[in-house]
Protein backbone atom coordinates (compact mmCIF):
# COMPACT_ATOMS: atom_id res chain seq x y z
CA UNK A 1 0.00 0.00 0.00
CA UNK A 2 2.17 2.61 1.25
CA UNK A 3 5.10 0.99 -1.19
CA UNK A 4 5.63 4.69 -2.52
CA UNK A 5 5.10 6.80 0.76
CA UNK A 6 7.75 4.33 2.53
CA UNK A 7 10.27 5.26 -0.38
CA UNK A 8 9.81 8.77 0.21
CA UNK A 9 10.40 8.40 3.77
CA UNK A 10 13.87 7.17 3.37
CA UNK A 11 14.91 9.53 1.27
CA UNK A 12 13.83 12.00 3.63
CA UNK A 13 15.23 10.63 6.72
CA UNK A 14 18.34 9.73 4.79
CA UNK A 15 18.55 13.20 3.56
CA UNK A 16 18.32 14.15 7.49
CA UNK A 17 20.95 11.34 8.68
CA UNK A 18 23.61 12.71 6.07
CA UNK A 19 22.96 16.71 6.77
CA UNK A 20 23.57 15.49 10.77
CA UNK A 21 26.26 13.91 10.22
CA UNK A 22 28.22 16.47 7.90
CA UNK A 23 27.02 19.06 10.70
CA UNK A 24 27.98 17.17 13.39
CA UNK A 25 31.60 16.33 12.39
CA UNK A 26 31.77 20.21 11.74
CA UNK A 27 30.63 21.61 14.93
CA UNK A 28 29.50 19.20 17.52
CA UNK A 29 27.46 21.48 19.65
CA UNK A 30 24.60 21.52 17.32
CA UNK A 31 23.30 18.14 18.94
CA UNK A 32 23.68 19.18 22.83
CA UNK A 33 20.03 19.96 24.13
CA UNK A 34 18.91 16.46 22.51
CA UNK A 35 22.08 14.87 24.04
CA UNK A 36 21.23 16.52 27.70
CA UNK A 37 17.41 15.65 27.24
CA UNK A 38 17.98 12.31 26.72
CA UNK A 39 20.92 12.25 29.15
CA UNK A 40 18.37 13.14 31.88
CA UNK A 41 16.21 10.17 30.73
CA UNK A 42 18.37 7.40 30.16
CA UNK A 43 21.73 7.85 32.57
CA UNK A 44 19.37 7.27 35.73
CA UNK A 45 18.38 4.18 34.49
CA UNK A 46 21.64 3.36 33.20
CA UNK A 47 22.84 4.22 36.55
CA UNK A 48 20.30 1.75 38.37
CA UNK A 49 20.95 -0.94 35.96
CA UNK A 50 24.82 -0.54 36.41
CA UNK A 51 25.07 -0.84 40.10
CA UNK A 52 22.45 -4.35 40.13
CA UNK A 53 24.82 -5.64 37.35
CA UNK A 54 27.93 -4.99 39.52
CA UNK A 55 25.94 -5.52 42.63
CA UNK A 56 25.56 -9.49 41.31
CA UNK A 57 28.85 -9.15 39.66
CA UNK A 58 30.95 -8.66 42.66
CA UNK A 59 28.33 -10.94 44.80
CA UNK A 60 29.68 -14.16 42.73
CA UNK A 61 32.86 -12.64 42.31
CA UNK A 62 32.97 -12.56 46.83
CA UNK A 63 31.45 -16.23 47.23
CA UNK A 64 34.60 -17.81 44.67
CA UNK A 65 37.01 -15.43 46.37
CA UNK A 66 35.70 -16.40 50.00
CA UNK A 67 36.92 -19.94 49.64
CA UNK A 68 40.90 -18.52 49.17
CA UNK A 69 40.04 -16.00 51.94
CA UNK A 70 40.86 -17.79 55.16
CA UNK A 71 43.74 -19.12 53.98
CA UNK A 72 45.16 -15.73 52.65
CA UNK A 73 44.56 -14.43 55.68
CA UNK A 74 47.17 -15.98 57.47
CA UNK A 75 49.26 -15.50 54.50
CA UNK A 76 48.85 -11.44 54.67
CA UNK A 77 49.33 -11.08 58.65
CA UNK A 78 52.58 -12.53 58.20
CA UNK A 79 53.04 -9.96 55.50
CA UNK A 80 51.75 -6.77 57.44
CA UNK A 81 55.00 -7.16 59.68
CA UNK A 82 57.48 -7.26 57.09
CA UNK A 83 55.33 -4.34 55.60
CA UNK A 84 54.67 -2.34 58.47
CA UNK A 85 58.83 -2.54 58.27
CA UNK A 86 59.16 -1.27 55.21
CA UNK A 87 57.02 1.21 55.28
CA UNK A 88 58.82 2.63 57.70
CA UNK A 89 61.45 3.23 55.37
CA UNK A 90 59.72 3.93 52.52
CA UNK A 91 57.80 7.03 54.57
CA UNK A 92 61.65 8.27 55.38
CA UNK A 93 62.35 7.83 51.22
CA UNK A 94 58.92 9.58 50.18
CA UNK A 95 60.04 12.68 52.58
CA UNK A 96 63.23 12.84 50.73
CA UNK A 97 61.60 12.13 47.25
CA UNK A 98 59.28 15.47 47.83
CA UNK A 99 62.29 17.17 49.13
CA UNK A 100 64.55 15.85 45.94
CA UNK A 101 61.27 16.66 43.73
CA UNK A 102 61.38 20.17 44.90
CA UNK A 103 64.65 20.48 43.83
CA UNK A 104 64.22 19.27 40.71
CA UNK A 105 61.37 21.27 40.08
CA UNK A 106 59.14 18.52 39.22
CA UNK A 107 55.77 20.30 39.56
CA UNK A 108 54.49 18.85 36.37
CA UNK A 109 54.33 15.52 37.37
CA UNK A 110 50.68 14.49 37.35
CA UNK A 111 49.99 13.49 40.77
CA UNK A 112 49.22 17.31 41.44
CA UNK A 113 46.58 17.45 38.69
CA UNK A 114 42.85 18.37 40.23
CA UNK A 115 40.82 15.20 39.84
CA UNK A 116 37.24 14.44 40.08
CA UNK A 117 36.42 10.65 40.46
CA UNK A 118 33.67 8.50 38.30
CA UNK A 119 31.93 5.57 37.83
CA UNK A 120 31.63 3.97 34.42
CA UNK A 121 27.99 3.21 33.73
CA UNK A 122 27.86 1.65 30.47
CA UNK A 123 30.55 0.38 27.73
CA UNK A 124 30.01 0.34 23.57
CA UNK A 125 29.43 -3.92 23.40
CA UNK A 126 30.74 -3.13 19.89
CA UNK A 127 34.15 -5.01 19.50
CA UNK A 128 34.50 -2.16 16.52
CA UNK A 129 34.98 0.66 19.60
CA UNK A 130 36.21 1.23 22.96
CA UNK A 131 34.16 4.06 23.93
CA UNK A 132 32.16 4.01 27.46
CA UNK A 133 30.19 6.46 29.25
CA UNK A 134 30.70 7.87 33.09
CA UNK A 135 28.54 9.56 35.52
CA UNK A 136 29.45 12.76 35.99
CA UNK A 137 28.60 15.28 33.42
CA UNK A 138 29.35 19.08 32.95
CA UNK A 139 26.99 19.77 36.12
CA UNK A 140 30.18 18.21 38.01
CA UNK A 141 32.70 20.51 35.73
CA UNK A 142 33.65 18.03 32.93
CA UNK A 143 34.79 19.48 29.86
CA UNK A 144 35.37 17.38 26.33
CA UNK A 145 39.58 16.61 26.02
CA UNK A 146 39.79 16.19 29.48
CA UNK A 147 41.97 13.48 30.22
CA UNK A 148 40.75 10.59 31.98
CA UNK A 149 43.10 7.87 34.41
CA UNK A 150 42.70 4.62 35.93
CA UNK A 151 45.01 2.42 37.72
CA UNK A 152 47.79 5.01 38.09
CA UNK A 153 47.75 5.60 34.30
CA UNK A 154 46.25 7.01 30.73
CA UNK A 155 42.66 5.86 30.49
CA UNK A 156 41.47 7.82 27.57
CA UNK A 157 40.06 11.26 26.87
CA UNK A 158 36.40 12.54 27.23
CA UNK A 159 35.14 13.27 23.61
CA UNK A 160 31.43 14.79 24.52
CA UNK A 161 29.62 16.11 27.85
CA UNK A 162 26.10 15.72 28.81
CA UNK A 163 24.81 17.75 31.60
CA UNK A 164 25.23 14.19 34.07
CA UNK A 165 27.21 11.89 31.80
CA UNK A 166 30.17 11.91 29.52
CA UNK A 167 31.53 9.81 26.89
CA UNK A 168 35.07 8.57 26.88
CA UNK A 169 36.97 7.37 24.35
CA UNK A 170 39.65 4.76 25.44
CA UNK A 171 43.79 5.30 24.38
CA UNK A 172 43.16 1.45 23.65
CA UNK A 173 39.83 2.56 20.61
CA UNK A 174 41.88 2.26 16.97
CA UNK A 175 40.93 5.73 16.43
CA UNK A 176 43.05 7.26 19.24
CA UNK A 177 46.51 8.49 18.30
CA UNK A 178 48.50 9.22 21.63
CA UNK A 179 51.96 12.05 21.12
CA UNK A 180 54.03 10.89 23.79
CA UNK A 181 57.22 10.58 24.95
CA UNK A 182 60.06 7.96 26.60
CA UNK A 183 60.54 9.37 30.42
CA UNK A 184 64.14 8.82 30.26
CA UNK A 185 65.69 9.69 27.31
CA UNK A 186 62.30 12.26 26.69
CA UNK A 187 62.32 11.52 22.29
CA UNK A 188 58.59 11.77 21.57
CA UNK A 189 56.73 8.95 19.31
CA UNK A 190 52.98 8.27 19.17
CA UNK A 191 50.81 5.49 20.54
CA UNK A 192 48.17 4.40 18.71
CA UNK A 193 45.27 2.14 19.87
CA UNK A 194 44.58 -1.23 17.35
CA UNK A 195 42.14 -3.28 16.99
CA UNK A 196 44.66 -6.60 16.40
CA UNK A 197 47.03 -5.64 19.26
CA UNK A 198 44.12 -4.37 21.37
CA UNK A 199 43.43 -8.89 21.51
CA UNK A 200 47.16 -9.02 23.24
CA UNK A 201 46.13 -6.10 25.49
CA UNK A 202 48.87 -4.04 23.82
CA UNK A 203 49.09 -0.46 21.23
CA UNK A 204 51.22 0.31 18.99
CA UNK A 205 54.15 2.89 19.34
CA UNK A 206 55.36 4.66 16.25
CA UNK A 207 56.79 7.33 14.55
CA UNK A 208 60.31 7.08 16.70
CA UNK A 209 63.13 8.47 15.41
CA UNK A 210 66.00 5.77 14.16
CA UNK A 211 68.57 7.57 16.61
CA UNK A 212 66.13 7.88 19.27
CA UNK A 213 67.15 6.49 22.79
CA UNK A 214 63.67 4.33 23.13
CA UNK A 215 64.60 0.74 23.94
CA UNK A 216 62.15 -2.14 26.06
CA UNK A 217 60.95 -1.89 29.37
CA UNK A 218 60.94 2.02 28.73
CA UNK A 219 58.27 3.99 30.84
CA UNK A 220 55.96 6.11 28.28
CA UNK A 221 54.68 9.25 29.47
CA UNK A 222 52.34 11.59 27.42
CA UNK A 223 54.71 14.26 25.27
CA UNK A 224 54.81 18.23 26.34
CA UNK A 225 53.73 18.74 22.90
CA UNK A 226 50.38 17.02 22.65
CA UNK A 227 47.93 19.56 21.98
CA UNK A 228 44.98 17.45 24.17
CA UNK A 229 46.83 15.44 26.64
CA UNK A 230 48.56 16.53 29.93
CA UNK A 231 52.45 15.93 30.00
CA UNK A 232 53.69 13.37 31.78
CA UNK A 233 51.29 11.04 31.96
CA UNK A 234 52.31 7.49 32.67
CA UNK A 235 51.09 5.66 29.46
CA UNK A 236 52.62 2.24 29.84
CA UNK A 237 55.95 0.51 29.10
CA UNK A 238 57.81 0.30 25.74
CA UNK A 239 57.83 -3.46 24.12
CA UNK A 240 59.31 -5.06 21.00
CA UNK A 241 60.87 -1.98 19.52
CA UNK A 242 62.60 -2.41 16.15
CA UNK A 243 63.54 -0.46 12.72
CA UNK A 244 61.02 -0.11 10.45
CA UNK A 245 61.17 -1.34 7.27
CA UNK A 246 62.30 1.83 5.52
CA UNK A 247 64.98 2.32 7.82
CA UNK A 248 63.97 6.10 8.82
CA UNK A 249 61.75 5.38 12.09
CA UNK A 250 61.46 2.95 14.84
CA UNK A 251 58.17 1.76 15.92
CA UNK A 252 56.93 -1.48 18.52
CA UNK A 253 54.03 -2.15 21.08
CA UNK A 254 53.27 -0.73 24.43
CA UNK A 255 52.17 -2.47 27.32
CA UNK A 256 49.18 0.12 28.70
CA UNK A 257 49.22 0.77 32.95
CA UNK A 258 45.68 1.18 33.26
CA UNK A 259 43.29 -1.74 33.32
CA UNK A 260 40.78 -1.73 30.16
CA UNK A 261 39.10 -5.13 31.08
CA UNK A 262 37.35 -4.29 34.52
CA UNK A 263 37.19 -0.69 34.56
CA UNK A 264 34.84 0.35 37.18
CA UNK A 265 36.32 3.48 38.82
CA UNK A 266 38.46 6.12 37.18
CA UNK A 267 38.91 10.05 37.71
CA UNK A 268 38.90 12.59 35.11
CA UNK A 269 41.84 15.47 35.18
CA UNK A 270 39.50 18.95 35.18
CA UNK A 271 42.47 20.69 34.46
CA UNK A 272 42.64 21.01 30.41
CA UNK A 273 45.92 21.36 28.22
CA UNK A 274 44.62 23.98 26.23
CA UNK A 275 43.82 26.47 29.42
CA UNK A 276 47.19 25.60 30.50
CA UNK A 277 48.77 26.85 27.14
CA UNK A 278 46.81 29.64 27.33
CA UNK A 279 47.86 30.71 31.25
CA UNK A 280 51.31 29.81 29.57
CA UNK A 281 51.03 32.25 27.09
CA UNK A 282 49.75 34.96 28.94
CA UNK A 283 52.20 34.58 31.55
CA UNK A 284 55.16 34.82 29.35
CA UNK B 1 -11.00 5.50 13.65
CA UNK B 2 -9.91 6.24 17.26
CA UNK B 3 -9.52 3.23 17.82
CA UNK B 4 -7.03 2.08 15.19
CA UNK B 5 -5.08 5.31 16.33
CA UNK B 6 -4.91 4.52 20.04
CA UNK B 7 -3.45 0.97 19.05
CA UNK B 8 -0.87 2.32 16.66
CA UNK B 9 0.14 4.55 19.54
CA UNK B 10 0.41 1.75 22.29
CA UNK B 11 2.38 -0.26 19.42
CA UNK B 12 4.70 2.36 19.04
CA UNK B 13 5.24 2.99 22.78
CA UNK B 14 5.89 -0.90 23.06
CA UNK B 15 8.33 -1.26 20.68
CA UNK B 16 10.27 2.37 21.87
CA UNK B 17 10.31 0.60 25.41
CA UNK B 18 11.48 -2.95 24.09
CA UNK B 19 14.01 -0.73 22.15
CA UNK B 20 15.20 1.24 25.43
CA UNK B 21 15.21 -2.27 27.13
CA UNK B 22 17.70 -3.91 24.70
CA UNK B 23 20.00 -0.65 24.21
CA UNK B 24 20.02 -1.26 28.11
CA UNK B 25 21.11 -4.26 28.11
CA UNK B 26 23.35 -4.27 25.40
CA UNK B 27 25.21 -0.79 27.15
CA UNK B 28 24.86 -2.25 30.39
CA UNK B 29 24.64 -5.62 31.06
CA UNK B 30 26.46 -7.02 28.44
CA UNK B 31 29.69 -5.81 29.28
CA UNK B 32 29.73 -6.80 32.52
CA UNK B 33 29.73 -10.61 31.13
CA UNK B 34 33.65 -10.46 30.41
CA UNK B 35 32.81 -14.47 29.84
CA UNK B 36 31.56 -13.64 26.18
CA UNK B 37 34.18 -12.24 24.14
CA UNK B 38 31.19 -11.32 21.92
CA UNK B 39 27.49 -10.04 22.76
CA UNK B 40 24.56 -10.62 20.08
CA UNK B 41 23.53 -7.27 18.51
CA UNK B 42 19.84 -6.84 20.13
CA UNK B 43 19.15 -3.65 18.52
CA UNK B 44 19.92 -4.55 15.16
CA UNK B 45 17.90 -7.98 15.63
CA UNK B 46 14.47 -5.93 17.45
CA UNK B 47 15.22 -3.15 14.22
CA UNK B 48 14.97 -6.25 11.51
CA UNK B 49 12.25 -8.04 13.16
CA UNK B 50 9.85 -5.25 13.54
CA UNK B 51 10.55 -4.23 9.84
CA UNK B 52 10.36 -7.77 8.49
CA UNK B 53 7.04 -8.51 10.34
CA UNK B 54 5.82 -5.02 9.48
CA UNK B 55 7.25 -3.31 6.60
CA UNK B 56 9.44 -0.97 5.52
CA UNK B 57 7.73 1.99 7.62
CA UNK B 58 7.79 0.75 11.05
CA UNK B 59 11.18 -0.31 10.08
CA UNK B 60 12.75 2.73 9.56
CA UNK B 61 11.12 4.16 12.30
CA UNK B 62 12.22 1.60 14.86
CA UNK B 63 15.10 1.78 12.76
CA UNK B 64 15.27 5.75 13.66
CA UNK B 65 14.85 5.03 17.21
CA UNK B 66 17.58 2.29 17.79
CA UNK B 67 20.06 4.60 15.70
CA UNK B 68 19.33 7.46 17.56
CA UNK B 69 20.28 5.76 20.98
CA UNK B 70 23.21 4.80 19.56
CA UNK B 71 24.61 7.98 17.86
CA UNK B 72 23.69 9.77 21.82
CA UNK B 73 26.10 7.01 23.25
CA UNK B 74 28.93 6.84 20.79
CA UNK B 75 29.82 10.36 20.30
CA UNK B 76 31.07 10.44 16.83
CA UNK B 77 29.52 12.01 14.07
CA UNK B 78 25.76 12.36 14.90
CA UNK B 79 23.27 10.17 12.49
CA UNK B 80 26.18 7.49 11.42
CA UNK B 81 24.21 4.68 13.37
CA UNK B 82 21.20 6.20 12.42
CA UNK B 83 21.52 6.18 8.88
CA UNK B 84 22.32 2.02 8.72
CA UNK B 85 19.13 1.19 11.36
CA UNK B 86 17.06 2.98 8.73
CA UNK B 87 18.46 1.17 6.25
CA UNK B 88 18.33 -1.78 7.18
CA UNK B 89 14.39 -1.33 8.89
CA UNK B 90 13.75 -0.33 5.26
CA UNK B 91 14.92 -3.36 3.55
CA UNK B 92 13.85 -5.89 5.64
CA UNK B 93 10.18 -4.29 5.29
CA UNK B 94 10.55 -4.99 1.45
CA UNK B 95 10.63 -8.47 2.60
CA UNK B 96 7.52 -8.68 4.75
CA UNK B 97 5.30 -9.77 1.82
CA UNK B 98 7.14 -13.21 2.21
CA UNK B 99 6.54 -13.17 5.88
CA UNK B 100 3.74 -15.81 7.54
CA UNK B 101 3.78 -17.56 10.85
CA UNK B 102 6.53 -20.07 11.65
CA UNK B 103 8.65 -19.38 8.89
CA UNK B 104 11.91 -18.96 10.43
CA UNK B 105 14.51 -19.83 7.45
CA UNK B 106 13.70 -16.31 6.00
CA UNK B 107 14.67 -14.58 9.04
CA UNK B 108 18.04 -16.33 9.97
CA UNK B 109 19.31 -15.54 5.98
CA UNK B 110 18.12 -11.86 6.79
CA UNK B 111 19.87 -11.52 9.83
CA UNK B 112 22.79 -13.27 8.75
CA UNK B 113 23.12 -10.89 5.47
CA UNK B 114 21.75 -7.63 7.96
CA UNK B 115 24.85 -7.72 10.73
CA UNK B 116 27.16 -8.46 7.06
CA UNK B 117 26.13 -5.37 5.74
CA UNK B 118 25.86 -3.98 9.69
CA UNK B 119 29.74 -4.31 9.84
CA UNK B 120 30.72 -4.03 6.72
CA UNK B 121 29.30 -0.16 6.90
CA UNK B 122 31.47 0.26 9.76
CA UNK B 123 34.39 -1.24 9.05
CA UNK B 124 34.37 0.47 5.38
CA UNK B 125 33.14 4.24 6.99
CA UNK B 126 35.17 4.01 9.89
CA UNK B 127 38.30 1.61 9.41
CA UNK B 128 39.24 1.20 5.91
CA UNK B 129 39.26 5.02 5.13
CA UNK B 130 42.00 5.30 7.61
CA UNK B 131 43.94 2.53 5.92
CA UNK B 132 43.44 -0.65 7.95
CA UNK B 133 42.95 -3.44 5.13
CA UNK B 134 43.48 -5.94 6.98
CA UNK B 135 39.79 -7.35 6.73
CA UNK B 136 40.56 -10.88 7.21
CA UNK B 137 40.98 -10.27 10.83
CA UNK B 138 37.91 -7.65 11.20
CA UNK B 139 36.14 -10.58 10.04
CA UNK B 140 37.11 -13.27 11.93
CA UNK B 141 37.67 -11.52 14.92
CA UNK B 142 34.73 -9.26 15.30
CA UNK B 143 32.02 -10.15 12.52
CA UNK B 144 32.00 -14.04 12.55
CA UNK B 145 31.62 -14.18 16.17
CA UNK B 146 28.45 -11.60 16.45
CA UNK B 147 27.16 -12.94 13.42
CA UNK B 148 27.07 -17.06 14.73
CA UNK B 149 25.57 -15.15 18.56
CA UNK B 150 22.93 -13.04 16.73
CA UNK B 151 22.10 -15.97 14.79
CA UNK B 152 21.53 -17.99 17.74
CA UNK B 153 19.42 -15.40 19.87
CA UNK B 154 17.44 -14.20 16.81
CA UNK B 155 16.36 -18.19 16.87
CA UNK B 156 14.68 -17.44 20.11
CA UNK B 157 13.61 -13.79 20.54
CA UNK B 158 12.10 -14.36 16.52
CA UNK B 159 9.43 -17.33 18.44
CA UNK B 160 8.65 -15.57 21.41
CA UNK B 161 8.29 -12.00 19.51
CA UNK B 162 5.94 -13.63 17.40
CA UNK B 163 4.15 -15.44 20.01
CA UNK B 164 3.89 -12.20 21.68
CA UNK B 165 2.31 -10.58 18.45
CA UNK B 166 0.01 -13.37 18.15
CA UNK B 167 -1.63 -12.72 21.37
CA UNK B 168 -1.27 -8.83 20.97
CA UNK B 169 -3.19 -9.15 18.10
CA UNK B 170 -6.00 -11.46 19.62
CA UNK B 171 -6.66 -9.13 22.82
CA UNK B 172 -7.00 -6.49 20.58
CA UNK B 173 -9.53 -8.44 18.73
CA UNK B 174 -11.47 -9.11 21.31
CA UNK B 175 -11.37 -5.55 22.84
CA UNK B 176 -12.46 -4.28 19.20
CA UNK B 177 -15.41 -6.77 19.35
CA UNK B 178 -16.42 -5.39 22.96
CA UNK B 179 -16.08 -1.96 21.89
CA UNK B 180 -17.82 -2.72 18.57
Amino acid sequence: MDNRASKYMLIVLTVLCVVLIVLSSIESGYINPLRNAVGYVLVPIQKGINSVGTGIYNAVSDAESLRNASRENQELRAQIDTLLEENNRLKSDTLELARLRELYQLDQDYMQYPKVAARVIAKDSEKWFQVFRIDKGSADGIEPDMNVLCGGGLLGIVTDVGANYATVRSIIDDESRVSAMSQVSADTCIVAGDLQLFEDGRLRISNIDKNAGISDGDAIVTSNISTKFLPGILIGYAADIQVDAQQLTKSGTLIPVADFDNLQEVFVITQKKADMQQEGGEES
Amino acid sequence: MSLKIRRTLKRILVYMLLILLAFMIQTGVFPLLPVFSSVPNLLLILTFSLGFIYGSVTGMLCGLFAGILMDLFSGGPFGFYSLVFIYIGYFNGIFTKYYYDDFITLPLILCGINELAYHLYIYVARFLVRGKLDIGFYFVDIILPELLFSLIVTLFIYRIFLKANKRLDTIEQKRGQNVA
